[in-house]
């Protein structure tokens, strides 16, 4: 069900994307909020929902960067080092270099052990 | 451990459903370039929620809010980011605002609050840009 209520025509790019479909879930966005909080704090709901909307646009945007590079280099494939390209290209290096180390124990553990992605530190 | 995996991450599949909306119709996203992206905004979202609770905390505030976010987003240099949030803040609060008001008017409580319109960062971003990828095919009214 596509709901169009209150929708302007500025919006009849996206009218077919279904809010679930548009953005991470919030209880999965609201869950890692928790993490790194104090015990006692709390967050409200437009704060998930601004977090929501932020980072399913980052994810669009580091996308969009590794997207032009295999358009260049004329591949279909997104891969990892695609991605890790994007965010050094975008100004993350403190992201980039994490994730290539995430990327190389990934391919060690595949290598090893089939397809669970390695743990996080 | 695959329940505290799930606790850990946002699910790979919606993940990946926008990296598609992005992409154009012929690419394809290899599984491990999913997952570095799962891992990349899960980690994201850390960082600038951490440097919202500073700033919480500082104000002895216990609860999070969506300026915090801006704020944070903003300290943390994403400006464009920050400025977009900002503006779907404004109209948030409308939405809820007309919601509050048409629920009181009529008692419904079962009407749904229309979202606010979606950020268009990266297409704006990308309209910059040389070549921006086809958009794909809308029913045109």
């Amino acid at each position: 069900m596509v709901d169009n209520v209150g929708g302007s025509s500025s919006n009849a790019e996206n009218s077919g994307i279904r809010e679930q479909d548009r953005l991470l879930p919030i209880a999965n966005v609201g869950r890692i909020m928790k993490q790194i909080l104090p015990p006692n704090a709390k967050i409200s709901k437009e704060s998930k929902e601004t977090m929501q909307e932020c980072v399913s646009e980052f994810i669009s945007f580091v996308t969009s960067e590794a997207s032009e590079k295999c358009r260049k280099e004329r591949r279909k494939t997104v891969n990892g080092d695609d991605i890790c390209w994007a965010l050094g290209s975008l100004g993350f290096d403190d992201y980039a270099e994490p994730l290539r180390r995430y990327l190389q124990r990934y391919r060690e553990l595949e290598v090893d052990r089939g397809n669970s992605p390695p743990k996080r530190e | 451990m695959d329940q505290d995996e799930q606790d850990r991450a946002l699910p790979i599949a919606n993940v990946s459903r926008i990296m598609k909306q992005i992409l154009p119709p012929s690419a394809k996203i290899s599984k491990e370039g999913k997952q570095v992206m799962q891992e990349c905004v899960t980690e994201f979202i850390s960082f600038v929620t951490g440097e919202a609770s500073d700033k919480c905390h500082k104000e002895n505030r216990k609860t999070v809010n969506g300026d915090d976010i801006c704020w944070a987003l903003s300290s943390l240099g994403f400006d464009n980011y920050a400025e977009a949030i900002g503006r779907y803040l404004h109209k948030y609060r409308q939405a809820e605002r007309e919601k509050i008001n048409h629920d009181k008017k009529y008692e419904n409580p079962h009407i749904n609050r229309a979202p606010p319109p979606p950020l268009l960062l990266s297409r704006v971003t990308r309209d910059k840009v040389e070549n921006p990828p086809p958009s794909p095919p809308n029913q045109s009214g």
